[in-house]
């Protein structure tokens, strides 16, 4: 009988963004454990190869907001 | 047959129709019947509403203590992970979900906020070193984020102990009135929960979350600043820094385990020292939204941007008033369930524009040669020091 709820809703993954020191690139994996703002970690930078790169963020991805989606909800104009 | 025979049933009883026959004269009486309880028994058909109530409210409570169980087991595994061999740590785990704080008596108000502070930090001293007991393995960062997953976890099983109670209490008593009350709340309450539940699991992992996001922007605004940082008050740090000539302090929780620290102790002694060259404070801090409007939108006003209990707001708010320094408020709209669960992007995003908007204040309000001080409050899980 609750068995419509017992799932409940999806908790929200968030995502990890790096950029490297060396040539400044940014790019973003899932959150790891450990993990945190400003953190430094020793991870190759896709693009040249360095072994440094640093935390800027750490945030859930979202989706991007539909036009016209209700007239009520105020919108960035 | 039936359904026929009923509806000419009610038909012939309508019309008092000379020739009835026998399914009509039962038909009539049963309405007869129905009408004499509705006039005789008033209170039936807030009977059969109450019957409709209950068992709505306890097809929620069933979600709640689903979710409290869930919440509960989750936070179990992960003490577990940092607890040595040989701690019943299910049943410490009981203790403290069941652990409380009595507030201080106000009938004579005079210093009761110093009483509540003492109370509420003794209480809060008390629980983390119980935390620390059960979790020996942990280091202290750490150590901090599982008190935090703890205190999840007392508020989602105080949650559903209150609506179970009132529950009991409205079909014990068969008071309409009280789980009248209970079901306009309820979906308020699972709202609550459900933000309880996502909040374990980023306490469980150590992700920052949208409370944090006050903090984010004060590590920001001194990100790449030549800084002397040093602990100011209990997990609480300081940076000191020159912004275009302005000597800036910038007050912020120490991360990244989960921590609010106490940013008034810090300010009332950034005062002691700096006395009359503040000029201006600065509160960033997440905000509740009202619905239909945008998260992560920052809004600025006057006044000290802080929650929780009131004493650091009290404490900051009279010593601004007694050194006549005026504070000013950025705050970073989010619903109450987008402040403890993971950060949403709008939220990061907007630290951002705060830091510019903190910049452009200091430029503006302050003179230069004179201090200013940037508090950056909120929880400080997943948010390292810069
Ligand atoms: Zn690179």
């Amino acid at each position: 009988m609750f068995s419509q709820f017992r799932a409940g809703k999806p908790v929200p993954k968030p995502m990890t963004y790096l950029k490297c020191l060396e040539c400044g690139t940014i790019n973003s994996r899932p959150f790891k454990d450990g993990d945190y703002v400003f953190k430094i970690v020793e991870e190759k930078c896709p693009k040249c190869g360095s072994n440094k790169m640093k935390i800027i963020g750490i945030y859930v991805k979202e989706p991007q907001k539909k036009q016209a989606q209700s007239r009520i909800v105020s919108r960035r104009a | 047959m039936g359904l026929f025979g009923d509806v000419a049933g009610m038909l012939s009883f309508l019309q008092f129709a000379p020739q009835q026959d026998l399914i009509s004269i039962v038909t009539s009486l049963i309405w007869i019947v129905f009408m004499m309880i509705f006039l005789l028994y008033p209170t039936f058909s807030q009977r059969l509403q109450l019957g409709y109530i209950l068992r709505d409210l306890e097809r929620r409570l069933n979600r709640l203590k689903a979710m409290r169980d869930e919440v509960r087991a989750r936070t179990l595994e992960t003490l577990k992970k940092y607890a040595e061999k040989g701690v019943d740590v299910g049943r410490e785990l009981d203790n403290l979900l069941l652990s409380f704080m009595i507030e201080p008596e106000s009938m004579d108000p005079y210093g009761v906020v110093y009483k509540l502070e003492h109370i509420a930090r003794s209480w809060e001293d008390t629980f983390e070193e119980h935390v620390k007991a059960i979790c020996s393995k942990a280091d202290r960062e750490r150590a901090k984020t599982l008190t935090n997953l703890v205190d999840v976890a007392r508020g989602m099983d105080y949650l559903y102990r209150v609506v179970r109670h009132y529950y009991l209490l409205g079909k014990k008593t068969s008071n309409v009135y009280i789980v009248l009350q209970v079901q306009m709340l309820i979906p308020q309450l699972m709202e609550i929960a459900e933000a309880y539940r996502q909040a374990s699991y980023a306490f469980m992992h150590g992700q920052p979350i949208g409370d944090g996001v006050g903090v984010l922007a004060a590590a920001k605004l001194v990100e790449n600043m030549e800084k002397k940082t040093y602990e100011i008050a209990k997990d609480t740090i300081v940076h000191e820094t020159s912004f275009e000539g302005r000597k800036l302090f910038v007050l912020r929780a120490a991360g990244p385990g989960g921590a609010v620290g106490r940013p008034a102790d810090g300010l009332l002694k950034i005062l002691e020292s700096e006395g009359d060259r503040v000029k201006a404070i600065i509160m960033i801090d997440a905000g509740l939204k009202l619905e239909g409007e945008e998260t992560g939108k920052v809004v600025e006003g006057i006044g000290a941007a802080i929650g929780g209990l009131g004493v650091e707001k009290f404490k900051i708010e009279e010593a601004s008033k007694k050194r006549n320094i005026p504070l000013y408020a950025f705050v970073i709209y989010q619903s109450i369930g987008e402040a403890i669960t993971p950060m949403k992007e709008s939220i990061a995003k907007a630290a951002d524009e705060v830091v510019e908007r903190v910049k452009k204040l200091i430029t503006s309000k302050v003179e230069e040669g004179f201090s200013v001080i940037v508090a950056g409050i909120g929880n400080t899980v997943g948010i390292g020091v810069t």
